[in-house]
């Protein structure tokens, strides 16, 4: 092929020109931290997703008294400042920032070439810049700033209403977790197809449909969650104890 | 002959380093033309739409069966073969630009040398060489010959690569055709002997993880090479062999 510039010119030297350099067989890192990536996407920042929709915050549907019982289980939990940063912050900070360098060093090319999958990576670089800042921005807010939930738990329920009552940030929360929510599952997904766990054309293609599905479940219960949040009378937000979740939300007293 | 006439946008690059620069042309349209029998005509009579004398165009092409990889090339935006590339299916004019993420070397040809590169680095190939007769190999079965049949299809044309967003200077990555060279030397009875090497060289910078799985490959592949499927059971390989090696090596 090369030899299209003459067959009597000296073929022209790599380096001259440049190019994709060819595959450097036994150098570098590269393949235990774009695998690190990978694994970390599903434990432990996944798993933790997948406990913090689909557990914790769907205790909110039972109301504020059982979803501060959920918040105090957790902030109960030994040790919990080191599982807060050993799984899940650094973890989340180490998917991110090296999700951001993947990003950068692809080159997108959904518009010339169309196709689903395509879409798809596309869409697995968004998401997860949207649940990026969105996450960051939810973690600064709730863990943060305003009261310590970890020493009042009971003042997790108004704490959420405060924002989700504002409804543009009832919006980003949506949007947060649609975008979330899809990256995990199409994640699950690309990552059973990258480690070789379901390889077939027919079983990847079922496989994402059971994703789909997911995808479907996060969302539904995470938008039931919000919506329970936002229809319940607004908390009282400040130190105290489960009597004054009562006091707040008269409409759950007994009948007497 | 047809009044019918068929217009064709050509970019030209004069040398590797040059600016590159667009011509047209017009041809008489006839049945059953492609783009190789287009360029050869263009080369027989180098005139431009507006009757500027130049220099034919210069292209690699060999089989004009779509076997030979050769004439790789992006028509109207798209990687594929010039050979089978029909006029009457294209829309026109028809626009014809080398492959975009591989050195030019002049007009429509480039240098493809990387994919011979990378499948020197994964030892693509069965180890037979020696010093007396090895005598006949062991049979493969039916099974195992239909599924290493499409995998042999490949012809290096790098169109999978062209289109794969990983591919790109700063990923440096494999491609998806070295990979099923590796599933399909991995699978030979004889080719296996190799397959720790094979899957090792994966495992460096620019390697199988650098796959996105945007699945264009599988999508643009002349020779329907199940590229996807490839990619996702050599990668089982590699993490199998990382984390084996993890443990007992």
């Amino acid at each position: 092929m090369a030899s299209a510039a003459g067959s009597t010119a000296p073929p022209i030297a790599r380096g001259a020109m440049h190019g994709v350099a060819p595959l450097r067989a036994g150098q570098g890192v590269s393949f235990v931290l774009r695998r690190l990536h990978s694994l970390t996407g599903i434990i432990p920042v996944g798993a933790f997703l997948f406990e913090h929709i689909l557990i914790s915050n769907a205790t909110a549907i039972s109301g504020p008294a059982a979803y501060a019982k959920q918040v105090a289980f957790l902030g109960g939990l030994p040790l919990v400042f080191f599982l807060e940063l050993f799984g899940i912050w650094l973890p989340i900070a180490f998917h991110a920032l090296y999700g951001f360098y993947i990003w950068y060093r692809g080159e997108g090319n959904v518009i010339s070439y169309p196709w689903t999958g395509n879409w798809m990576y596309t869409a697995q670089r968004w998401t997860g810049g949207i649940a990026f800042i969105y996450i960051f921005w939810h973690t600064y807010t709730m863990r943060f700033t305003g009261i310590d939930l970890h020493a009042n738990p009971y003042a997790s329920f108004g704490k959420v209403q405060n924002e989700v009552f504002q409804t543009p940030l009832f919006l980003f929360y949506v949007v947060g977790l649609i975008a979330a929510s899809w990256h995990f599952a199409y994640g699950i997904w690309l990552f059973c197809a990258k480690w070789g766990i379901v390889s077939g054309e027919v079983a990847r293609k079922r496989f994402l449909i059971v994703c789909i599905c997911f995808f479907f479940l996060l969302s539904g219960v995470g938008l039931a969650s919000l919506a329970t949040f936002r229809s319940e009378p607004l908390q009282v937000v400040e130190p105290g104890t489960a009597a004054m979740v009562h006091h707040a939300a008269p409409h759950r007293k007994p009948v007497e | 002959m047809s009044t019918k006439s068929v217009l064709f946008k050509i970019k030209r690059q004069a040398t590797p380093t040059s600016k590159p620069y667009w011509e047209e042309f017009e041809l008489a349209h006839h049945p059953g033309m492609n783009v190789i029998s287009s360029l050869m005509e263009i080369a027989a009579n180098p005139v431009t739409r507006d009757g500027k004398q130049t220099t034919p165009i210069t292209y690699d092409s060999n089989c004009l069966e779509e076997v030979c990889g050769s004439c790789a090339m992006l028509v109207n935006g798209r990687a594929r073969m010039a050979c089978s590339a029909l006029i009457d299916n294209l829309e026109q004019p028809v626009k014809l630009e080398p492959f975009s993420k591989f050195p030019v070397i002049r007009d429509l040809a480039v240098d493809r040398s990387v994919i011979f590169e990378n499948l020197k680095a994964v030892k693509a190939w069965v180890p037979i060489d020696g010093t007396y007769d090895l005598g006949p190999g062991p049979r493969l079965t039916q099974q195992e010959q239909e599924a290493a049949y499409p995998l042999s299809r490949c012809i290096s044309c790098c169109c999978c690569m062209e289109v794969c967003p990983q591919f790109d200077e700063d990923t440096g990555f494999v491609g998806a055709a070295t990979i099923a060279q590796v599933r399909l030397f991995n699978t030979h009875p004889t080719g296996q002997a190799l397959k720790r090497d094979r899957l090792a060289a994966l495992m460096g910078d620019g390697g199988i993880q650098e796959c996105g799985y945007a699945q264009n490959c599988v999508e643009i592949c002349p020779k329907d090479i199940p590229l996807t499927k490839s990619i996702s059971e050599v990668g089982g390989a590699v993490m199998k062999q990382a984390i084996g090696d993890l443990f007992r090596r």
